[in-house]
């Protein structure tokens, strides 16, 4: 499996949006690093998340790579990743974070 | 990203102080590292998973770009250990702070790749000029 942490801020994705976000992260996984994702989905409480010192609305997708990625193969892969979240979280491109890091580190 | 979760005991940090040590948390990340606040995320957990508590009433774990020096991560775990104990009136065997490194290139945001430290200006006046020149939706 693929490890991957979501950190949500609640009451900002809904369950229909929180089960299309889980598929699509895990085909996403699927597709490109051979197993499904297993999903650590974190919702941060009402009025505990914070960007730039302001309220956030904010989503955080760090996802565990199953090989060393070059930076030519990992820059589209994150750039997918986070057109999967900014869709389906219906959130603008600067409240996305993805994160894709190489096993073992 | 730096992304920095505070992960406490119920109600060790009160529901009010939460946006101080937010506020605290960003300035001291930015005065030490030189980083945009826009970089800055800051979100609290009780009994969370992440970072474990162990024995401490409050832990601060903070996933930061990699190229901070030594002395640079032990000034922000000090500052921001004093910023948690302050609000949250703990004594400071009560709360710990650390960060791990991450490198830039492993992380995007606002569609782009984060800048290495030190290359945050030319990366905002692009990033911007990017957004500005965006068709609106």
């Amino acid at each position: 499996m693929i490890q991957c942490l979501c950190v949500v801020q609640e009451g900002q994705i809904s369950a229909n949006q929180e089960a299309i976000l889980r598929t699509e992260t895990s085909d996403f996984a699927q597709r490109n690093f051979g197993a499904a994702a297993e999903i650590q989905w974190l919702q941060v409480p009402e009025g505990s998340g914070f960007t730039e010192g302001v309220p956030s609305t904010s989503v955080i997708v760090n996802m565990t790579a199953d090989r060393s990625l070059a930076p030519s193969e990992r820059e589209p892969l994150l750039r997918e990743l986070g057109q999967i979240w900014e869709r389906h979280a219906e959130r603008g491109p600067d409240e996305v974070v993805t994160a894709i890091r190489d096993p073992s580190v | 990203m730096p992304v920095y979760v505070v992960n406490s005991k119920p109600e060790t940090v009160p529901e009010p102080t939460k946006a101080l040590i937010a506020r605290d948390i960003t300035q001291i990340h930015c005065n030490v590292t030189g980083a945009p606040a826009k970089f800055v995320h800051v979100f609290f957990f009780e009994n969370g998973p992440i970072p474990p508590l162990g024995e401490q009433s409050a832990m601060v774990y903070g996933q930061i770009r990699s190229g901070r020096t030594d002395a640079q991560k032990a000034q922000i775990c000090s500052d921001m250990q004093a910023s948690v104990c302050k609000h949250a009136a703990l004594d400071p065997s009560e709360v710990q702070v650390f960060t791990t490194d991450t490198p830039a290139s492993w992380v995007m945001e606002g569609g782009d790749v984060l800048p290495e430290p030190g290359e945050e200006d030319a990366w905002l006046a692009a990033h911007e000029a990017k957004v500005a020149s965006a068709p609106s939706a």
